[in-house]
């Protein structure tokens, strides 16, 4: 009753929120500081990677409250509504599934939105190290980067069966992947190469290398399909791509640090989209909306004009942002809170921030809400609460839910490893032998690993020393500056380390699966922070050094201490998927 | 062989381990080499780079709590008040035009549907800033731009955003070894400013530290090997903003930061980002330190060295500004 009730709701309300701020939605939150702060059935709800925590965190809005958290793995990144990819970032979704890639484990987790349970891990050959994932048109398969091994991927879904293509020269890391809603193209950013790759999805090929500014981030796509945004970091600018002609069409200098783009979605009747309700096709966008981390802001383009048409301040240092599925909001993922919460341990709390994006709005361009959030997001993508039916009564009885057995994963990502904090160590970085353990010394700083490269022997006891030795953050100075260490892979539950300043991380686990894994930071450090790498190579003395070629790459797909036997997709490596 | 130090170098990365027992020794011993001579290393003394880091802790402090023109702290950003948009609307209970803002800025702009932010970017007149070098300095890393280099085919501007990326936290922001990270390290970075020391490196010399790590030329494991993340032009744009960058001191003014007049003298004979592809040295070091390199698969796609377009960066012969005659 209730779920109907707040579907006729949200019907009503989707079309015109964004247009008529002045029409009220029953059972909406407005916030405005009346005093009251009480619960409400949120008419929307926000999925979100939780990062460093291996979860994925369940956020309602406009409530901004928690709703819980669910398991996947070690370091969880993007987050796709299976259905299609028509319309903007939240996709056109089906209300089944929504998968989420798992950069530490190299994996990605499919998640049963109706049942909320982690029902399958899709593991992705090696090497790889999985950045970021896209949705196909069809919904049949998932796109993704391996940001750690300058390779690329195409996944069926179903079958898990996984096309893998290099895309060299080194180094080479494809960062940020979007495909068209029309299933021709998939285009994703190479931030050491600076250009954006175009590939072709059937037959899945690199088709041409376009030139962007310095670092770029964010590859997005407009739902039109007609343009793509790419954010250059280092460049201070927006790349905007002609997807007819492959080629660019203006670069707009935007703000310090853009790092990512989310844009709002309109039916054919200018209403914003309702999955489920609208047709797919036909969607439409006004505004795109860009993230400056060194800024502190968020700045409005216009797509008609294609220039910065207003600048929102954000608290503090903006990465990911996502937009409600109304387009009411902007939600600014906040990497940084300096001096907002309280502290609750040596870790400080990253932010959600809100602002309110309706033009015509009293509070037009104010922060609405600002929570604390636990782990560190990559991404959140918002849904329409009516897809997510109500079981919590019996419902399922009546079928509809489940018709086979469904397994409900929740894999311990924290295994295989003894860790704890020692005082902060000075000992010179590199690697010792003390009473047969290799002790790896490493030192964090922004943005690097000293040292870069660090080698071991298969069978080694590895007791890794890791310390943040930053005053404050390079460039953005925040004092409150968090660091990781995590070596992807089937080291990623061992290591995945957390460097607060001031004290150093150790972890001890044993070196058993050859191969060369990179190793990255869990923690958004700053603006370069995904540069911020180093490489951890495990050597069999009877295979020669490992690099990308040599390691026991079929191993390490098994994810020993992961996951159990039979829970586990093994992708098949195929050709001409 | 002339490369023999980056052989005995590489032998020592792959056998890590080696080098460290020792390291806070080499400190004061003549460690460096300059010309084929054994010298002192160019670095700062251990209280400079512990006051450097003082300075840069109290930088990030200063930020926090809203002191130097930060305006955290002291822009809170509840509801309706503070820093934010104001709007053409006037918000329940507040009359249109009454907003005066904590931070001082966008007073000016009545009922605008621009941010302060956005005043701040367009610099308000009571900055006493009547130009957009607020938005660039910002924005645009305000900073020198070179128009002829010291390294033929290579480009000091693009050069310079790289090092202010990656390099500053150790060597510092003009290059004198007073990053804030300089006092955690032993040995200490260099002062890459030096002219009696960086006259007699060679760009092979410096291309292949920076490429390959420390430990590619038998020094300090803390200089990391950036070849990982960094495309050779990159690395060569580097090098061609560091040469700029030599016996300039710290500018006593704006007009002498923005234009540094470096004592560089092209050494004779040496490699450059032109001439790279034809130098046999050249191309023996490259292939020592790529064959232990990250990111690596021998026999695919995936191997170094090569160039990509992208990121601004333009070919050596396609680089525009000229080699200083």
């Amino acid at each position: 009753m209730v779920s109907a009730l707040s579907m006729s709701c949200l019907m009503s309300g989707a079309v015109n929120a964004a247009t008529d701020p002045s029409l009220q939605i029953p059972g909406w939150q407005n916030a405005v500081p009346d005093g009251k702060d009480t619960p409400t059935i949120d008419p929307m709800i926000l999925y979100s990677s939780g990062g460093v925590d291996g979860k994925m965190a369940i956020i309602g809005i406009p409530s901004f409250k928690t709703y819980r958290h669910i398991d996947c793995g070690v370091d969880t990144h993007e987050i796709s509504f299976g259905g299609s990819n028509k319309g903007n970032k939240n996709g056109t979704p089906d209300g089944k599934f929504v998968y989420l890639n798992d950069k530490g484990a190299n994996t990605i987790c499919e998640f049963d939105l109706q049942t909320g349970y982690l029902a399958r891990v899709i593991a992705l050959p090696f090497p790889f190290g999985v950045h970021h994932i896209a949705l196909s048109t069809d919904g049949k398969h998932l796109f993704s980067t391996g940001e750690y091994s300058g390779k690329m991927a195409k996944t069926e879904i179903k079958s898990g069966k996984t096309e893998v293509i290099d895309w060299g020269p080194s180094p080479s890391a494809p960062d940020y992947i979007d495909a068209t809603r029309n299933g021709k193209y998939v285009f994703a950013g190479n931030y050491y190469h600076s250009t954006v790759g175009v590939f072709s999805t059937s037959p899945f090929k690199l088709i041409k290398e376009i030139p962007v500014g310095k670092n770029p981030h964010g590859t997005d796509i407009n739902p039109e399909s007609t343009m793509v945004v790419v954010s250059d970091k280092l460049s201070a600018t927006m790349t905007v791509i002609d997807v007819d002609k492959l080629a660019v069409k203006k670069v707009i200098p935007t703000c310090a640090g853009p790092l990512h783009s989310v844009m709002d979605v309109y039916n054919k009747d200018g209403g914003s989209y309702r999955a489920g309700i609208d047709s797919p096709d036909g969607l439409t966008s006004k505004y795109v909306y860009e993230s400056c981390f060194v800024a502190d802001a968020n700045v409005k383009v216009s797509y008609a004009k294609l220039e910065v048409v207003d600048e929102i301040p954000t608290h503090y240092r903006t990465g990911h942002i996502s937009i409600s599925p109304d387009n009411s909001y902007v939600m600014a993922l906040n990497k940084f809170s300096t001096g907002l919460f309280s502290p609750t341990g040596v870790i400080f709390p990253v932010n959600f921030e809100m602002w309110d994006a309706r033009e015509k709005s009293p509070t037009y361009g104010k922060t609405l809400r600002i929570m604390p959030v636990d782990g560190e997001p990559h991404n959140a993508k918002g849904l329409m609460a009516y897809l997510i039916k109500d079981w919590t009564k019996g419902q399922a009885e009546q079928g509809g839910l489940i018709d086979k057995r469904v397994d409900l994963l929740d894999p311990p990502h924290r295994a295989l490893s003894k860790r704890y904090f020692i005082p902060k160590e000075t000992t010179a970085p590199g690697v010792k032998t003390v009473d047969g353990v290799k002790e790896v010394h490493m030192k964090a700083f922004s943005y690097g690993y000293i040292p870069r490269q660090v080698r071991v022997n298969k069978g080694d006891k590895v007791r890794l020393f890791a310390t943040n030795i930053d005053k404050a953050s390079g460039i953005t100075k925040n004092p409150d500056v968090t660091m990781g260490l995590t070596i992807y892979g089937p080291y990623g539950q061992r290591s995945n380390m957390d460097l607060p300043r001031g004290i150093t991380a150790v972890h001890e686990f044993t070196a058993d699966i050859a191969g060369e894994y990179e190793i990255f930071c869990t923690h958004f450090c700053g603006p370069l922070h995904l540069e911020m790498r180093a490489a951890f190579f495990v050597d069999d003395p009877k295979k020669g050094p490992s690099n990308l070629a040599v390691g026991d790459y079929e191993q390490a797909q098994h994810l020993p201490g992961l996951l159990e036997e039979g829970q586990l997709t093994i992708a098949q490596r195929v050709k001409g998927l | 062989m002339k490369n023999a130090k980056l052989k005995i170098g590489l032998i020592a990365m792959t056998s890590l381990g080696m080098m460290w027992g020792s390291a806070s020794a080499f400190a004061a011993e003549k460690r460096c080499t300059a010309g084929g001579q054994k010298v002192e290393c160019p670095t700062i003394t251990a209280a400079e780079a512990e006051a450097a880091s003082a300075a840069f802790l109290k930088e990030g402090d200063d930020m926090e709590h809203g002191r130097g023109g930060s305006t955290y702290g002291i822009a809170p950003f509840d509801y309706l008040t503070g820093i934010g948009k104001r709007s053409a609307v006037a918000a329940e209970g507040v009359k249109a035009g009454t907003y005066k803002t904590e931070s001082g800025y966008g007073h000016q702009q009545k009922g605008s549907l621009k941010t302060e932010l956005w005043d701040r970017v367009n610099a308000p007149a009571s900055d006493g800033v009547k130009d957009k070098s607020v938005y660039d300095q910002w924005a645009n890393n305000w900073s020198p731009k070179f128009g002829e280099t010291l390294v033929a085919g290579a480009d000091p501007t693009h050069g310079k955003s790289y090092y202010y990326s990656y390099c500053i936290a150790c060597h510092g922001w003009l290059m004198h070894g007073d990053g804030p990270s300089a006092s955690e390290l032993d040995p200490r970075p260099r002062t890459l400013t030096r002219g009696d020391y960086m006259q007699k490196k060679t760009n092979l010399e410096l291309f292949t530290v920076i490429k390959g790590g420390g430990e590619a030329v038998s020094l300090s494991s803390s200089m990391p090997n950036w070849g990982n993340v960094l495309q050779d032009q990159d690395i060569w744009n580097i090098v061609a903003f560091i040469r700029a960058m030599q016996d300039v001191p710290p500018p006593k003014s704006v007009a002498e930061y923005l234009a540094p007049k470096s004592t560089f003298k092209p050494i004779k004979g040496d490699v450059d980002a032109l001439n790279a592809s034809k130098s046999a040295d050249f191309k023996d070091a490259q292939e020592l330190i790529e064959s232990d390199m990250t990111g690596r698969a021998p026999g695919s796609e995936l191997v170094g060295g090569g160039f990509v377009a992208g990121g601004n960066r333009a070919a050596p012969t396609e680089v525009a500004v000229k080699a200083k005659k």
